[in-house]
Parts: structure tokens; sequence; C-alpha cells
């Protein structure tokens, strides 16, 4: 492994002779099925930003999690300030200093932000004074440039503001060293420039800050020193000033983004769906008046043998897009139209009688019924009729299971109790192959938390979905699936479509920029 | 857990074997037999014998039976009811009120329908009455649960009160369209003798049992088979599911809590039809709506299973007032703490269902700390 | 003579609130550690019996009612055994007590039934107080667990709002997740709350063993005061001086109907007037269904879920 222990210089250090803040020395991390981390190196200075970078399902929320007590390490050991020590708990990481800022909040919506912020100190006395509490909280958040109201109630605040009381939080709780779980996944860029402002001061505080991100573009600039993980190991290691875009790439995902992608052999064929100025607004029981729309003038066309890509950061509308087109919601204007038919505001059972087939990002739960068995769950998007036909849905899951190599006990099998990989797989079979004729296919983020075989068969089930004829929309987080598999690329951002690219690999640069809302 | 260098421990089970289905219910009764017993014991009434006196009225004798299945026959409708609800994780506790109101409603179809009917056709509207009264009662829960997810448990608890005092109101606080008019005796008005069903012989058990056996085995085949009871079970298990494959929730939430109310309000017609003929007041004792419930938890929401709980449930309480008129009177409430016990037994036996009990040595490990 | 007649009616309201205020405080601080009690009938009517037995044997007011207190405590350790740690059904589990404990109060009370009550608890005398007009039977007209409930709701209050372990229990029922994860076990907040309410409501059906029944009646003890306490929650939407309120009000309704008859007037049957709470209570519980009142108010987000922790 290109381990990185021996002390690389941090911005701050004081000497080098001071051991590191916090450090993971040969830590191995199996979970059923998978190894998670395998003899992992990783280590953070006082004043330092160390970024980990990798794919979804490289490992490295897990070497985080790690990190903060979550989970125990099977082999290996945390270092903190050079002396081992055993967590239990994300409580007994605290008592050492060390916090971590999950990606979902884990907030009280009733409380106020100070309510939120005291929330189990043991510091505190038993009456409460919520003045001092305040005045407390005031102060950290004006510290370090994480401006709140403590006495706002967190369900009303925005992510950027719920994702600042995490932050306080930790500090409260005497965190000197802070993990950052993919930090930027929900907030808008000047909200990101804040929270980048942040991470400095506190730096400057002698903090020290693990990021944890899968957005290359980003974490250039933020972190001193980059160490890159994939499949469970740390693959390199560079620090500030040596860091290269395409270098860091090519160790994230261990190949050149541009090679092998697959593309569409046909000339694409009829305008199988078609889109045009798209318009949906906040639901107005939300009470946020002044909020720009969710989408705005969306216009697309997906051809039949042609895989149309949308690519964005996750929440830029995304999921609603992938909800209006498929009928699950109606937009305030706009058309849509499947096979030729208009479809909007007759619900999902008539765009599906109409040909569109969608599976939805969260597959255990929306795209699946976890407890219900393969076979009812392929008749889920059945015409059903009154009486159920199980016979025929049990021959059909029979014939998936052997066609798509789904490994599962058998058709009456819960789907909870299959993989990520095989849950997909017979959501995948559902909609691509099931009774009803589906012509035109939603997808979003269908690789999402695959290991690298899944991935491969995935991309495979589409790549022939898009040769036999189907017009595909593919939308997704991840950048690579769009650019291998696409072949044209649309950049969704803040719910409107800012760039049009060819998928190929040139574009890379202009496609990440309009991402994240640089467009011209 | 650890006992004497022994560790217990509970392991979660991927399937559950199917004699636990068995096994558990049957250990929840004989538990609950013992607490019983203790209880008997220290109120110096002999247990075996009791029980014995408690099975041959309850359920061996000939009488003991008939009227077993006679009072058993409403808790199957609410047992249904509760059973129909609470597998799609809606909780209408308001299978009492639903019973009342199902009580007026075949009444009122009794009193001024059934005389204009032809015989054969008088006891179902009777019957279709309730079941649609019954309906009505949860009517505004399910409203509100649909459209605004309020908590149905409450809305239908609260509604029982106002159905207890509604018919309390009909037969003792005025003078209305219920109330015997013949006499200045509370009692409710006869219906009329096409719209009863007379029972079998010399007995308690009414034909409406049939009926009761017949929708458990319909339901349980129903939902099963229909698509019906197939998107009620998506929807029960991920909403989320249900609306991506394009299932109305709105109409789910309420026909499913309107079907249980129907249900429960047919217990309190059949209750009309047979043994009553009016608006008994007596009816409001009986606790049919919350055994209902019971019924149906111990038969884990199985609809078939809900007449084996029932008859169980409803022996215990013929039995329980038999014993009470004995030369020895025991308390009929024994009955009623038999079953609660069973039901907490068999809510405590689950966890054996879920998991398994893992029993290994400990090896001493030296603890390490940092 | 009528104004008088009404005055009476409202210091007996709040009289009867005692008890209502007793079972909805125990039914509020569960509810508020996450856990559905539903089983409040079934405590109250098992405190009574308990205090009834005990107080005829003993004729120990005091020992009567600790009695009564330890059986809510005890039946309540049942149901957080069932609910919490092998996290059986809340709502059955809640049920199953409601008739266990109708069925054993019932055999308990099988021989003392028709006995009037051995012990009373005495109303304090405050001398002169107690004569004045109106604010003499309004406010210095009752026992000394009357005022003790009264201070207890305040203090509960405050404990909710006011200290650490409030701070905590509030996040409990609206985010197991977040206490867990700051290092607080959820089952123990959980088994003290749900423990500690039924205490609560064993103490309430025991002083109105004493206070407000004349004898043990077999079918009539408690009247259904349980399920108005389930009510009065909502009703009060999980504020414990909201309760005080909403269980005069509820009280006033209970005692209308008897106030009615005595003065022979007819305007609305008492029967009507009963319905009153309920309603009322329907009415508040579809005000708190709005979505903005939801998310800031109402009950208790993770109320009647067991808590697993999540784990890979």
């Amino acid at each position: 492994m290109n381990a990185s222990s021996e002390a690389t210089q941090g911005s701050h250090r004081e000497n080098g002779a001071t051991p590191s803040a916090l450090s993971a020395q040969n830590v191995t991390k199996r979970f059923p099925g998978v190894i998670a981390n395998q003899h992992v190196n990783f280590d953070v200075a006082r004043g330092e930003v160390h970024t980990l970078l990798g794919e979804n399902g490289a490992g490295k929320s897990t070497l985080a999690s790690i990190l903060s007590g979550l989970y125990r390490p099977d082999e290996g050991s945390v270092l903190r300030n050079g002396k081992e020590v055993r967590l239990s708990s994300p409580r007994s990481g605290l008592s050492h200093g060390i916090a971590m800022v999950h990606q979902h909040f884990r907030l009280v919506d009733r409380f106020t932000v100070a309510e939120n912020v005291v929330l189990g100190s043991k510091g505190l006395s038993f009456v409460l004074q919520p003045k001092d509490i305040e005045a407390k909280v005031s102060e950290i958040s004006e510290k370090f440039g994480l401006p709140l109201d403590p006495r706002a109630v967190v369900g009303e605040l925005s992510a950027g503001q719920r994702q600042r009381v995490e932050i306080v939080k930790a500090l409260y709780h005497g965190a000197e060293v802070l993990l950052l779980d993919e930090p930027t996944a929900l907030l808008a860029p000047p909200e990101v420039v804040k929270l980048f402002e942040t991470v400095r001061v506190m730096t400057s505080a002698g903090k020290s800050v693990v990021f944890v991100s899968h957005k290359l573009g980003e974490v250039v600039d933020i972190s001193d020193r980059i160490t890159v993980m994939r499949d469970g190991q740390v693959t390199g290691s560079v620090k500030r000033g040596e860091a290269n875009a395409g270098q860091l790439a090519e160790l994230m995902v261990g190949r050149e983004i541009t090679l092998a992608p697959r593309r569409g052999t046909l000339d694409p064929g009829d305008v199988l769906l078609s889109v045009s100025q798209i318009h949906l607004s906040h639901d107005q029981s939300q009470n946020r008046p002044n909020q720009p729309n969710i989408l705005s003038d969306i216009n697309l066309k997906v051809c039949s043998g042609e895989i149309l890509g949308i690519a964005g950061v996750s929440g830029n509308g995304q999921r609603d897009l992938a909800e209006v087109i498929s009928g699950l919601r109606q937009p305030n204007q706009g058309e849509i139209t499947v096979c030729g038919l208009p479809i909007v505001g007759l619900g999902a059972r008539a765009t599906r009688q109409a040909g569109l087939a969608y599976v939805p990002e969260d597959r255990l739960g929306t795209g699946l019924a976890p407890s219900l068995s393969m076979v009812d769950n392929l008749l889920l998007t059945r015409d059903r009729g009154f009486l159920v036909d199980r016979k025929s849905a049990f021959i059909e899951a029979e014939g998936f299971i052997k066609k798509l190599e789904i490994k599962t006990p058998g058709p009456l099998t819960p789907t909870r109790k299959l993989s990520g990989g095989n849950a997909q797989k017979v959501l995948l079979a559902r909609e691509l192959f099931s009774s009803v004729a589906s012509r035109v296919l939603v997808v979003c983020s269908p690789t999402r938390g695959l290991d690298v075989g899944a991935v491969e068969a995935v991309h495979a089930l589409l790549d022939d979905a898009r040769k036999n004829g189907k017009a595909i929309l593919l939308i997704s987080e991840d950048l690579d699936e769009v650019m291998t598999l696409a072949d044209r690329v649309l950049v969704l951002y803040r719910g409107s479509i800012v760039l049009e690219a060819q998928g190929i690999a040139d574009d890379l640069e202009r496609v990440g920029q309009a991402m994240a809302g640089l467009a011209s | 857990m650890i006992i004497g260098g022994t560790r217990i421990r509970l392991e979660a089970r991927l399937t559950s074997p199917r004699w636990l289905v068995v096994v558990v219910p049957v250990f929840s009764v004989l538990f609950a037999l013992v607490v019983g017993g203790v209880f008997l014991l220290f109120t110096g009434h002999p247990p075996i014998r009791t029980y014995r006196d408690l099975l041959d009225n309850g359920y061996t004798s000939f009488y003991g039976l008939t009227d077993t299945l006679g009072l058993a026959t409403p808790l199957i409708c609410t047992g249904l009811a509760a059973a129909f609800a609470f597998r799609m994780n809606l909780y209408n506790i308001g299978q009492e009120g639903q019973l009342y109101l199902g009580m007026v409603g075949g009444a009122w179809a009794g009193i001024a329908l059934a005389p204009h009917l032809n015989q054969f056709i008088a006891v179902p509207v009777v019957l279709v009455a309730g079941a649609l009264f019954g309906a009505f009662w949860v009517l505004v829960p399910a409203l509100l649960r649909a459209r605004m997810g309020t908590s149905e448990i409450v809305s239908t608890l609260l509604l029982n009160y106002v159905a207890l005092n509604l018919i309390n109101y009909f037969i003792y606080g005025s003078r209305g369209f219920f109330r015997d008019p013949t006499t200045p005796f509370p009692q409710g008005r006869l219906i009329d003798e096409s719209a009863r069903f007379d029972s079998f012989g010399t007995t308690n058990t009414y034909p409406t049992l049939i009926i009761s056996i017949l929708l458990a085995v319909f339901l349980f085949w129903f939902v099963r088979r229909s698509n019906y009871g197939y998107e009620t079970s998506v929807f029960a298990d991920s909403p989320q599911a249900a609306r991506y494959a394009g299932m109305n929730s709105i109409w789910l939430t309420t026909s499913v809590l309107l079907i249980s109310g129907a249900l429960a309000g047919l217990g309190g017609a059949m209750y009309v039809v047979g043994p009553a003929g009016k608006v008994d007041p007596g009816l409001l004792q009986t606790g049919l709506g919350y055994a209902g419930i019971v019924v149906a938890a111990l038969a884990r929401y199985n609809f078939v299973a809900v007449i084996i709980t029932a008859v169980l449930f409803a022996g215990l309480r013929v039995g329980g007032s038999a014993l009470q008129a004995s030369s020895d009177p025991v308390p009929i409430a024994i009955a009623v703490v038999l079953q609660g016990a069973v039901l907490l037994f068999a809510l405590g036996g689950e966890i054996f269902r879920r998991n398994r009990v893992v029993v290994t040595r400990v090896v001493q490990t030296a603890k390490v700390e940092a | 003579m009528n104004s008088n007649v009404w005055l009476l009616t409202f210091a007996d309201a709040i009289s009867i609130a005692t008890t209502l205020i007793l079972a909805s405080l125990g039914a509020m601080i569960t509810e508020r550690s996450g856990v559905i009690n539903l089983g409040v009938e079934g405590y109250l009517l098992m405190g009574a019996v308990t205090a009834f037995v005990i107080g005829d044997s003993t004729g120990q007011l005091w020992l009567a009612l600790g009695s009564a207190i330890i059986v809510g405590a005890a039946m309540a350790l049942v149901h957080a055994t069932l609910t919490v740690t092998l996290r059986a059904n809340q709502i059955v589990s809640g049920l199953a007590m409601v008739i266990f404990g109708t069925g054993l109060s019932q055999f308990i009370g099988k021989p003392i039934e028709g006995k009037s009550r051995p012990v009373i608890i005495e109303k304090i005398d405050f001398g002169v107080l107690s004569d004045l007009p109106i604010i003499g039977p309004v406010i210095f007209g009752h026992d000394p667990i009357t005022y003790a409930t009264w201070l207890l709701a305040l203090v509960i209050s405050l404990y909710l709002h006011r200290t650490r372990p409030g701070l905590i229990l509030r996040a409990t029922g609206d985010a197991p997740a977040t206490v867990d994860a700051q290092g607080v076990s959820v089952k123990r907040i959980r088994y003290v709350h749900t423990v500690a309410g039924g205490a609560l409501m064993g103490l309430g059906g025991g002083w109105y063993m004493f206070a407000r029944a004349a004898a043990w009646n077999q079918s009539a003890t408690t009247n259904g005061i349980g399920w108005i306490a389930l009510a009065l929650v909502v009703f009060a939407s999980w504020r414990p001086l909201r309760a005080i309120a909403g269980a005069v009000l509820f009280g006033f309704c209970l005692q209308v109907p008897f106030t009615l008859q005595g003065q022979q007037i007819n305007i609305l049957p008492s029967e009507i007037v009963s319905m009153f709470p309920y309603l009322m209570t329907l009415a508040v519980l579809v005000g708190l269904s709005t979505p903005r009142a939801r998310r800031l108010l109402g009950a208790p987000k993770m109320l009647g879920q067991p808590f697993v922790r999540d784990e890979r």
C-alpha cells in the first residue's frame, strides 16, 4: 500500500516531532461479503485539512466511522496524539476530542439551535441556564464564522444552516478533530464557500479537519493533503500544490476516465420521450416564499437507441425531474410526451402504460417493497386485474434469476435480504423486461453503493437496452457514470439545464464547471 | 446477559420456523393459566377444579359451547375489523364505537325498513345497514388520517366515547325513535320479527355465526389473492413503493379503515339480528370491541386464526360467568385476567419468533483499556 | 342560588381534575420518551383497588397510596419490558394491560364490593380562607394531594423545559437516534419515564378511590377516566401546565350532567354534554395536524416506534 505513515508536513505544524492529532494504523474492517478497509494508514496533523477522496463505496466513510468511534476496526489501531485509543462509541470518540459531522444530520427538528448544540453535554448544569447556553453558542458561532441564531428552531433552517449547527455542536462538545462526511453534498455554492472559510478558521485555531469527499474538483483548494482510497485501500497521497486533477482522478478510479466508454452503435431513432418547458415550484404548504423554482424551463428529448445523461450535484432537482417525468408529480406547467402521448396530469399508472419505466434512486423502499418477495415485487408495476397472478410472476422470477445471475435463495425470499447489486438487478429486470412493453426508461443513480462487479453488470444491462432501441434518460450524480454511458449529457444546476454536451471526455472540464455553477 | 460463565444472547432469525406459530400461543395460554392459578390460590379457590369447571362451562358441555359460539359471533367480526386495519399499520381502536353504531344502524333498518321488506332480504338489509353505520363512524378519522395524517389511534378512541354516550342518550336520555314507546322502563324498541334470526334449537348460537366464519375465510383468501389485498400489503410494507407504483394512498387508507369499521358494525348488527332484537345498552358492558383487538393480535392478524382466538376468548367469558353462579362463586373477572395475561405472554413470546436464544460459554478475555 | 350551584360544580370539577391530571401527566411523560401507553384505565383501576385493599387492612392512608404507586409502576415495568426490550406493539401491549388491570381489579375487588372506603383524604382546613366566597371552595377547598398534583404539573413542566434530563427526554421522543449518538441510552430513558408515568397513574387511581368514589364499584369505579386522560394528553398538546386547564375543563363537562340533573334543568341532555370533552379533543387533534403545527408542536415524532440502532 502506498501508505503515508511518515509524517507529512502540515501547513501549521509547529515542529516536526509532534505526533499526528489523529491517525489510523494498518486498519482493516470487514463487513459480511466486503472488506471495507484493508490495511489502511491515515493521519491528520494539528491545524491541517486532510481530505479523504474516493468514489462511493471506496471505504472512506468506513474509515471516518472508525476514526470517530462509530465502528471498531477488526485489525489495526487508532492513535490520538500518538497514543493508542480504544473508541467504543461516538461518545468515547468525543471524549477524546474527535467528532464526526454526518451527511445526514442528527438533529432534533423541534429544538432550538442552542438546545441541539448542548444536547447530551455532560458539562451542563441540572437546571438549564438558557441565557448562558445561548451566549456560549453565539460565542462559538461567531468565533468560527458560523452565523446562527441560537433561538431559531432547527426544523425551519436550511441544509447549510443545519450543517453549521452540527459543526457548532461538535465544537461545543470540545472537538479538536472534525471529520466532515461529504459536507458539500447538500450545499449551494455560496454555502460551500462559507463552509471553506469556516474550515480555514478552525484549522488556524489549531483544530484538525478530515474532509471526506468524492468530489474531486472542490477539494483541491481546501486541502493541505489529499489521500485517495479505492476498493478499501489507500492508492495514493499528495500534498498541497502537488495535486493534479488528472492524477487524482486516476488514483480514484484506477483507470483513465476516458477509457472504454460505452456508446450507442445505432443512429438515434424516433423521439420517444419529449419534455418541454417544464416548471415546478415549491409546495405552497411548505410556507417558504421567495424560493426559486425547483425546476425551471426544462427541455429535453430522448430518442430510441440513445442514452441521455443528466449530470449534476445532488439536490439540484434530479429527483424532482425524474418524478415529474414518471408522472408521480405534476409540474406547474409544461408538456411531456411518452411515445407521442401527452402524460402530464395522468398520474404514474397511465404514464407507465404509455410506455415509460422508472428505476428510482432509492431501490429498496421505493423501487422495491423490502419485506415482499421478488415475485410480489415483479407484480408491483404490472397491470394486475382483480386477482393477482403470482404463478406467472414466479416463473418470470425464476427466469430472471437464471438470466441475470441474481444471487438469492429463491423467488419467495424478501428483497431486503438481497445484496444491493442483486436487488438492483431485480429492479432493472422488472423495469426492462417485465410484461409491460416499456420503450422509455428513466434511471436514477443506478449504481450508487454497488461494488465494481455489480456496477459493470448494471452498465451492461443499460447498454443492451440501448442497443435494443430503448430511449434511456440516465440521471446520476456520478459524473463518471454519465460520461461513460451517455451519448449526450445535460447538466442540471439549481433546477435548470445549464449545459448540453456530447458525452466525450473533452467536455469533462466544461461539464464539471457547469455542475459547480460556473457555466457561462 | 451473563449468568455463571454462560452468555445468553438473542440472535435475529432470518426465518421463523412454522412450529413456533403454534408453540408461542399454546405456551402463552399455559403461562396465563399459571398466573391465574396463583391469584386463585391466594383467594382460596382450588385452581385445578376452577379450571376444570371453566373448561366444562365454556367449551366442553353442549350449552357451554353453544353459548360460547354465540358470544364469539360478533367477537369474530370485531377481531376481523382490528386485523384488517392493523395489518396495514392503521390502528383503528374504535371497534367499540363502530360496534355500537352497527347496533344502531341494524335496529334502525329493522324498525324502519324491515316491515316493508320480503322476509328473505330483511335480515341482509339489517346487516348491511349495521355495516354501513359502522363504516360511517370511522369516516371522519379515516379522512383525517388519509388527508392530513392525523393519528387514527386517538381519533377512533375518542369516538368510542361519543358512541357510548349516544347509545345512552337514545335509551336513557330521550324518548325517541329507538326507545320502546310501550313502557316507561328505558329499553330499546324491538325490530320487526322478519328481520330476526331464530337461534339453533334451544341454544344461544345464531346462524350469524356461519356468516362470521365465512367472512373470515373469505377475507383470508381475498387479502392473499386480490389486487386490493396486494396493494394493501405493499402499502403496509412501504408507502413510498406504493406511491411509486401509482397506488392511491388516500383511497387505500380510507377504504381499509372504512372496511374495518364496517366489519365491526356488522358485529353490532348481528347482535341485533340475533339475541338482542333492539338497541341494547347491555352491549356496552361486554367490551367486545376492545376484545376484538386482543383477539386479532393474538391471531397475529391472520383472519382464519381470528376464529380460533375469538372462540377461545368467548369461552373464557362464558365459562367465567358460569363460575360466578356456582356454589363456590369465583369472580367472573378471573376470565378477564386470563385474557389479559394470555395476550401479555403472547406479546412477550414474539421475541422468540424473531430471535433465537444462543447460549455460549464465556471465554475469559482480558480487557485492555488505553 | 343558581350561581352557587355552578360554583360548586366548578369546585367539583377542580377536584375531579386531580385524577385526570395525575393520569395524563403519567401518560405525557411516557409519551414524551416515545412510548405510548394506552393502558391508563387499567392502571387507575389497579391503583384504586390496591389503595382500597391496603387502606382497608391497615387503615394507613399513605401506605395505601404508596402501594397504589408501586402497583402502577410495576405494571408500567411490564409494559416497558414488552415494548422497549422485546419491541412488542405498544398499542396492543397497552390494551392488554387495560384488560388485565380491569380483570384483576375486579377479581381482587369482588369481596369488597359495596364496602365503603376505609379512609378518606381530608381536605386541608385553611380556616378563614376556606370560607371566602367563590375562591374559598374553588381554591381553598381541596385535599393535600390535589395541591401536590398542581405543584407536580409545574415541576414536570420545569423538568421538561428547563433541565438537562428533560432536554434529553424530549429529544428521545423526537429523535432517539440523535440521543443514542450522544452516548445516552434510549432504553434507559424510556424505561425510567414509562415506569414513572405508571406510578403517577397508580397514584391517580388511589387518590380517586379515597377522594371521589364512595365505595368500590365493580363496573364503574373509574368510569372511563383513564381514556379521558389519554384524550387530555392530546388536548394539552403534551404540555403539563395545559393539562391542568384541560383537566378542569374536562372535569367540568363530567360534572355538569349531575348538576343539570340535580337542578332539573333540561337545556341539554347530559349524555350530549358528556360528549364535549371528546369532541373538543378531536378538534384540537385536527388543529395539530397542519404541517407547521406538526413540525413544531404535536406528538413526539417517534411515538410508538421501537428504537433499533441502525447498524451495518
